[in-house]
């Protein structure tokens, strides 16, 4: 990229590259699974392939898009308000906060609340009390100091795993296995009615977050930076912790902390593609939901007719990968 | 005269610590103006109020003739650029990117125009630093990194360009190249504001030497007059071991004992 044009190309094509790669994975992956499925019987509406296809299938592969998308955006979000390549909702404590929610209305045994499932709720209330939390902790002279927020984040952490922990172990069996498999991470089939209402509360959040790009751009090398170049500094972080955070419990609720692909995913678009927002953002979004649907559909088919849950396949890809990618990295690059 | 800069009795403390008790001075455009001051004089902090970080306790700051607080942040931005001291930032942007923002307060398009890289450029050539555009930030030398940061202090095209020790980390062949743009910059119309403890560059570059001291402007003399200024009572806030004398070409030229 040594001149204007040449950035705006590489900008359009990874850009391009990555919205096709999203696209190519909603056609594809619904298709990939234990059993084949055959095309012409799902045209002719036929039991078992067509609900298979339609009700298992197509909603798990979307939900894996919407939720990785979201997630993955959620991470270079915070990374940006912090300044810190290791920020994520995950060691922020908004993610825990977000489990302890969810994991509450589990051990309850509360399903849902006029149509809309319970744990949303849970992940929400949980989500914002921990924004709460650590905002409020960290506050210093009106200004939010990102050291205390990720020490405030850790101290969280640790406290919800506590008292998940403490909340699993008085469920009982049953309710504590659908605890432990909620936490690792795993897509499951969902209603399209919940799909519908997460992909328009994602839609609609990401569609801010990425408007502020720019913003973003100036945040991410200082607030002062930011200030001097025209940005309200406080008012826009407020905005962008309540968006994270939405983006944040709207997905964990129905997958569970996938907390890895907000931290890889930006990672990789961050160093191959751009550090620019203005790319860096919708990349992310595309390539994240992408990463997790693939995750999804590979660990339907390496053991059936068991399935390994989206979150540890990534974990299982995802952690060797991203540590061989660092490794790989000249010292003069480390910044 | 319209002034482009007028502190009015400026005061701020830190805490109990009072830092400003009532700075006053004005200055327009063409001028090049050496803030001066003993470590903790609040100079940064002078800088900081003008640039609209910190809210000045008592007094007023009005910018291009207008009060600041009727300012938008994005107009402020238009018209004023601070150059910080240095910047902490996890994330790899590379030097024209960082340069390239200085843009963003003029547009709200998503990407830059030919005009906005035509501003990018032309900074980055006059601070030396076109060649490193495509090195990471933190992978440039400490006087690399300065260079970057007043190109995009350039870039910003302000009219007031507030400039925090910006040859802290130069070489002497960068210092005086820096100090010599700043001057051109100023001839040009503009007005800069540096903060430095570089006596020397100050008398030889600037028009005007500020220095704070307890608080308020101690002395403001136009460095044209440093000489025929009986009063030496500036140098001695600074330490009793320098002596002002002259260079061959005749411009003064502080000498420590």
């Amino acid at each position: 990229m040594s001149s204007p044009q040449q950035f705006s190309f590489v900008a359009r094509n990874s850009l391009a590259l990555s919205v096709l790669v999203f696209m190519g994975a909603a056609l594809v992956l619904p298709w990939v699974g234990a059993g084949p499925i055959s095309l012409a019987r799902v045209l002719r509406h036929e039991a078992p392939d067509y609900d298979i296809l339609v009700q298992l299938r197509i909603s798990r592969t979307l939900l894996a898009l919407v939720a990785g998308g979201a997630l993955s955006l959620a991470g270079a979000l915070f990374q940006a308000m912090l300044r810190d390549a290791l920020a994520t909702p995950y060691t922020l404590g908004i993610s825990a906060g977000a489990s302890l929610g969810a994991v509450a209305t589990i051990a309850a045994g509360w399903e849902t609340f006029f149509g809309i499932p319970v744990t949303w709720i849970g992940a929400l209330a949980g989500a914002f009390s921990v924004l709460v939390l650590v905002i409020g902790g960290s506050f210093k002279r009106r200004q939010i100091s990102a050291f205390s927020l990720l020490l405030t984040g850790i101290a969280i952490n640790s406290v919800c795993a506590a008292f998940i922990i403490i909340l699993s172990s008085f469920a009982g069996m049953s309710r504590s296995f659908s605890i432990a498999r909620w936490l690792i991470g795993s897509i499951d089939a969902t209603s399209y009615s919940s799909l519908g209402v997460l992909a328009a509360v994602v839609f609609i959040t990401s569609g801010f977050i990425l408007s502020q790009a720019r913003s973003w751009n100036l945040l991410a090398v200082g607030e002062r930076w930011a200030a001097s170049r025209g940005v309200r500094v406080g008012g826009l972080l407020g905005r962008g912790y309540v968006a994270g955070s939405v983006l944040v419990a709207g997905a964990i609720a129905l997958t569970g902390p996938i907390g890895f692909v907000g931290l890889i995913v930006p990672h990789l678009v961050r160093s191959r593609i751009s550090p620019d927002h203005r790319v860096l953002m919708p990349c992310v979004f595309f390539f994240g939901g992408a990463l997790l649907a693939f995750c999804d559909a590979l660990g339907r088919i390496v053991m059936p007719p068991a399935e390994i849950p989206a979150g540890a396949v990534l974990a299982l890809i995802g952690g060797p990968y991203l540590v061989w990618v660092i490794r790989q990295r000249i010292p003069v690059e480390e910044i | 005269m319209s002034y482009l800069l007028e502190i009015e009795g400026v005061g701020f403390s830190y805490g109990g610590r009072s830092v400003l008790h009532s700075a006053t001075f004005r200055a327009g455009e063409g001028e090049f103006l050496a803030l001066l001051g003993m470590n903790g004089a609040g100079k940064s902090t002078l800088l900081d109020i003008v640039s609209g970080f910190r809210r000045p306790e008592t007094g007023s700051v009005a910018i291009a003739g207008r009060n600041q607080r009727l300012w938008t942040l994005r107009e402020m931005s238009q018209q004023v650029s601070h150059l910080p001291q240095s910047i902490h930032s996890d994330l790899p942007f590379t030097a024209e990117q960082l340069v390239g923002m200085g843009r963003y307060p003029h547009t709200d398009r998503w990407f830059e125009s030919d005009e906005d890289h035509r501003f990018i450029q032309q900074a980055m050539q006059r601070t030396r630093c076109w060649a490193q555009r495509h090195r990471l930030f933190g992978s440039l030398s400490g006087g690399e990194r300065q260079r970057v940061l007043l190109a995009a202090c350039l870039a910003q095209n302000a009219s007031t360009l507030l400039l925090d020790e910006p040859s802290t980390f130069l070489d002497i062949e960068h210092q005086l190249h820096c100090f010599t743009l700043l001057r051109e910059e100023a001839r040009m119309g503009k007005l800069c504001v540096a903060v430095t403890h570089d006596l020397n560059l100050a008398l030889t570059y600037c028009t005007r030497l500020i220095v704070l001291a307890d608080g308020v402007v101690a002395h403001d003399i136009p460095t044209s007059q440093v000489h025929s200024d009986a009063d030496k009572g500036w140098l001695a806030l600074f330490s009793s071991r320098l002596s002002i004398g002259s260079t061959p070409a005749g411009t003064p030229w502080i000498w420590y004992r």
